[in-house]
């Protein structure tokens, strides 16, 4: 079921756009990530649709309510847009106590006191927060403080659930297994939630649906896997995994496979650029650095290189290689001794791009 | 309001361009507009009424109810040929500026020592240098003239030394001098805030060059801080034209006039009140008055971009001032503090406990309560302390609730009427006490249903709302302003309307803000002596203005008990906004 529904929602600020007219829809029981870079839109998107900015053009339809639409000039305000936002910072109001900020919303929607209670409770028992009821924020952990907020814009069950970065605060230890309990929750109580993030495993690990911006644009959308394995721009690919770049020139095209090079080394790769690629076009190749895979002894179908330095990174080796201007990174198990190897990098996982001129 | 939105290079766009690009406004609902007009609405009445009226009184030929009153120009006519206005109108001008050259360098010097110095007894000195800010200037002004005046306590013991007083306080440069020594605090407010965000390593920067203590000061201290100098300078120029206790004490003896003076002295000249006449000066001094305001404002504007560009929080290393620093630089301030403290206070402390001094009287033997007893016996000084006491408690209660709607009003506001507001404010801080007093006399006369209410303290609390509006109002919004916008935005999404918002997340996380300065305003409601002027009436008597009228009798033993009393009320208001933590430096 369609819970929340955007519509060429656009904003300016300061005689500035941005937002460039983004749509997207949202189920019940799924987590759609915005994920960007500082400055991508994707918190001021977020904020559109909770109502604490105004965009001057679009449509926002949350549960089958019209909450903006600029046409008619309507704009209804955050609180009668039936949502939960999580904050950055939690925004736990100082002077009340976890059992206080939890209720309010419930308080506001003339929940009787001793309803108020049960469901409070019971949110914070579920939660683990149960023990911490009379406590003031100030006396809570952050771990503690972002789970109350959590509750907070969840008790009284609404329509969707906006988080803002809602884990960007936390220690990386305690980030992994908010972003598990999160998306287990949400899945569980069957609710549509929007999270917004800038870090791309956060959104991988707990989206059904991400949208990738960039400058106010939603360059692209789909599935983790296929966000992530399938990349429509060279901002696509980049901005996902950990990639070498490499500046190429294009050899010769057939088809969907292209034959780059430079100086003294060619590759065979896949087109990627939707507009296609000429031969002796300037070019830029993506390639995952999970995808190159190193030996120390001869193969036939791999790219005799240079090892510069193996680096020890505790869980695995890090690999620098060279050959010419081409300078790539790659991943192994073990340490090579410096000098001549060879790397496999499959043709599928090379994606050429154009080397633009703007990005 | 994090938009992330970083701005690349703007392409220049033409105006016709940009309109075309940039589509209409989507009204913002549920943001409490109507509320915000309202307010904002009231207030410009509250503050464009009593001005509007002295303008439209100005071009009368008499009072506004009497039946003779025509439109003129007479009163202008009048006072633009009176020898006297000019005259007055150039003591003012070089009152103003004589103070500022007095008050402006030793203010710095002042908050240098004090901010920048590891002097001692820093904490206490803090509070100290304050301390002529908050009492009364013309209470100042009457214990100068009971201590260092032709008969004061100090001056005859200078001529049982030397045979003559080798001053006179009753003269232009005696006027400047006090006035310049009491405005002191005006101007260590503003540069030490401005010293106090001046990040160190600036300093230290250009000690581990090779500069000495006195080089960094000169060359990288004072142009960093220059610009809340000039700003304490400018606003000492407004206080010089607006200042009225001092001359009327000091001056008014021989015959020296400001403008202030000057409109308090032609009720007198007519032996009727000429109305017209006190409106055409009031509107020479607003003429004066607002633009400094206006440049006030930029230059404010101007030293907020300054300070923006240090460091925040910035760690402040004090320069070490050694033994006969620390010595030297303690007299400066213990010498000040002397004069202008002590001088004034103790005289008057002495002068309440005593019927009769002079040559070859010993005070000890002239120690009585009967000045106090005196004056509880006069019902009209009795009502005077009371109606005092209630203003200040109970009027600044209620003026801080009026500050706090009007706060609200403007908070987060976005609309047109937040410019409104923004202007409205800056009025009052260019209406001198007595000229408020004024207008609002005049107003509790014009308007027939508020005719009733003019003999009560309603009309002098009106008076003093408008007087405190300005102070009050950026109390108010220093403590809006803290409440992170998030907890507002949190209570607006889990489903509170904006006026929920106010009553459940912001006004309880800023009650202790509003505590400190309902203790500030009580301060300044206590200290205000000038706006009770014209509106005092039986029943309506506060203690400064009491003092104004009966500095024309000369009861100098009711003066000095009502003095103290005075003084005692704002040491108990000042202890109360330090206990409350009040944010005096703001």
């Amino acid at each position: 079921m369609t819970e929340l529904v955007v519509n060429n929602v656009q904003k300016w600020l300061g005689g500035l756009q941005i937002l460039k007219g983004a749509s997207f829809t949202a189920q019940r029981g799924s987590i759609v990530a915005l994920l960007g870079a500082s400055g991508s839109g994707k918190t001021t998107l977020l904020r559109c649709v909770a109502g604490l900015e105004q965009p001057e053009i679009g449509q926002i339809v949350i549960g089958g309510k019209t909450v903006l639409d600029g046409e008619k000039k309507l704009a209804l305000p955050p609180e009668q847009r039936n949502i939960g936002l999580v904050f950055q910072s939690y925004a736990l109001w100082p002077h009340r106590t976890v059992k206080e900020n939890v209720g309010y919303g419930l308080k506001l929607r003339n929940v009787s006191q001793a309803d108020i209670e049960r469901r409070v409770q019971a949110i914070l028992d579920r939660m683990g927060l149960g023990h911490l009821a009379d406590r003031f924020p100030s006396q809570l952990s952050g771990g503690q403080q972002q789970r109350v907020a959590i509750c907070r814009a969840l008790v009284y069950e609404p329509r969707v659930l906006l988080l803002d970065e809602p884990l960007s605060n936390l220690d990386a230890k305690l980030r992994e297994e908010a972003r598990y309990w999160i998306r287990k929750l949400i899945l569980d109580l069957e609710i549509c939630a929007i999270l917004v993030t800038h870090d791309q495993s956060e959104a991988l690990a707990a989206a059904d649906n991400i949208l990738l911006l960039q400058d106010g644009r939603i360059v692209q959308q789909g599935g983790p896997q296929e966000i992530y394995s399938n990349p429509n721009s060279f901002y696509s690919a980049d901005f996902l995994g950990a990639n070498n770049i490499v500046k190429a020139k294009v050899k010769a095209v057939d088809g969907k496979a292209a034959v780059i090079g430079g100086d003294n080394w060619s590759l065979n790769g896949t087109v990627r650029e939707s507009s296609g690629l000429n031969a002796a076009e300037d070019a830029r190749a993506v390639i995952r650095v999970e995808q190159i895979s190193v030996t120390d002894s001869p193969a036939a179908d791999g790219l005799e290189m240079n090892l510069d330095d193996s680096i020890y990174l505790g869980d695995r080796w890090e690999y620098r290689l060279r050959r010419g201007d081409f300078v790539a990174k790659a991943h192994g198990t073990k340490q090579l001794t410096s000098g001549k190897v060879w790397a496999r990098i499959p043709a599928d996982s090379v994606w050429v791009f154009s080397a633009g001129t703007q990005q | 309001m994090s938009t992330h939105a970083q701005a690349p290079a703007a392409l220049p766009i033409t105006k016709a361009a940009a309109e075309k690009k940039y589509p209409a406004k989507m009204p913002r609902q549920g943001n409490a507009n109507a509320y915000r007009t309202i307010v904002i609405g009231l207030l410009a009445i509250a503050v464009l009424a009593p001005v509007g009226l002295i303008i439209y009184q100005s071009f009368l030929t008499a009072a506004f109810f009497s039946p003779r009153a025509a439109f003129g120009f007479d009163a202008y006519r009048y006072v633009f040929t009176d020898k006297n206005f000019y005259k007055a109108l150039g003591t003012t001008a070089v009152f103003s500026f004589g103070m500022v050259g007095i008050a402006v360098p030793l203010g710095g010097l002042l908050a240098f020592l004090i901010t920048r110095t590891d002097i001692k007894a820093k904490r206490l000195l803090e509070i100290l240098v304050l301390v002529p800010m908050f009492i009364s200037s013309i209470v100042l002004a009457f214990g100068y003239t009971v201590s260092v005046g032709p008969t004061g306590f100090v001056s005859l013991f200078v001529r049982d030394l030397v045979g003559v007083v080798p001053w006179n306080i009753y003269s232009l440069p005696g006027m400047i001098l006090i006035a310049g020594l009491s405005h002191v605090p005006h101007v260590y407010l503003y540069v030490s805030s401005a010293m106090r965000n001046l990040p160190s390593d600036l300093e230290e920067a250009a000690r581990t060059t090779g500069a000495s203590i006195w080089q960094v000061s000169r060359d990288v201290t004072l142009p960093m801080v220059l610009p809340s100098l000039i700003f304490a300078a400018a606003l000492n120029i407004l206080l010089g034209f607006e200042t009225f206790g001092i001359p009327l004490v000091l001056g008014d003896p021989n015959g020296i006039m400001v403008l202030t003076t000057y409109i308090y002295k032609l009720t007198t000249l007519f032996g009727t009140p000429t109305y017209q006449l006190m409106a055409v000066v009031a509107v020479v001094l607003i003429l004066i008055t607002l633009p400094l305001v206006w440049m006030q404002r930029k230059l404010l504007r101007n030293a907020r971009k300054y300070a923006a560009m240090g460091g925040k929080g910035a760690r402040v290393a004090t320069l070490k001032l050694g033994k006969s620093g620390q010595i030297i630089a303690l007299s400066i301030i213990g010498c000040w503090l002397f004069v202008s403290v002590v001088l004034p206070i103790g005289g008057i402390t002495v002068r309440a406990f005593v019927d009769a001094w002079g040559e070859g009287v010993n005070l000890w033997d002239q120690l009585t309560f009967a000045n106090f007893d005196r004056m509880l016996e006069v019902p009209s000084l009795v009502r005077g302390v009371i109606n005092t006491v209630l203003l200040a408690v109970v009027g600044g209660a209620l003026a801080v609730g009026i500050y706090l709607l009007v706060g609200l009003a403007g908070h987060r506001n976005w609309g047109t009427s937040n410019t409104v507001l923004d202007y409205i404010v800056l009025l009052p801080r260019a209406l001198p006490g007595l000229v408020v007093g004024l207008a609002f006399f005049w107003v509790f006369l014009f308007v027939p249903f508020l005719t009733p209410l003019r003999p009560t303290l309603v009309s002098l609390f009106v008076a003093y709302v408008v007087v405190g509006l300005s102070y009050g109002l950026r109390l108010l919004q220093g403590t809006l302003i803290q409440v992170a916008p998030e907890l507002e935005e949190s209570a607006r999404t889990t489903g509170a309307t904006i006026g929920r918002t106010w009553k459940d997340v912001v006004i309880p996380i800023i009650r202790p803000g509003l505590a400190g300065a309902w203790a500030l305003i009580m301060i300044i409601f206590l200290r205000e002596y000038a706006t009770g002027v014209y509106l005092m009436g039986a029943g309506t008597e506060v203690i400064g203005s009491l003092m104004v009228s009966l500095l024309q009798t000369g009861a100098m033993n009711t003066i000095a008990a009502l003095s103290l009393i005075s003084i005692v009320l704002t040491g108990a208001g000042l202890a109360l906004a330090l206990r409350l933590g009040a944010r005096i430096h703001d």
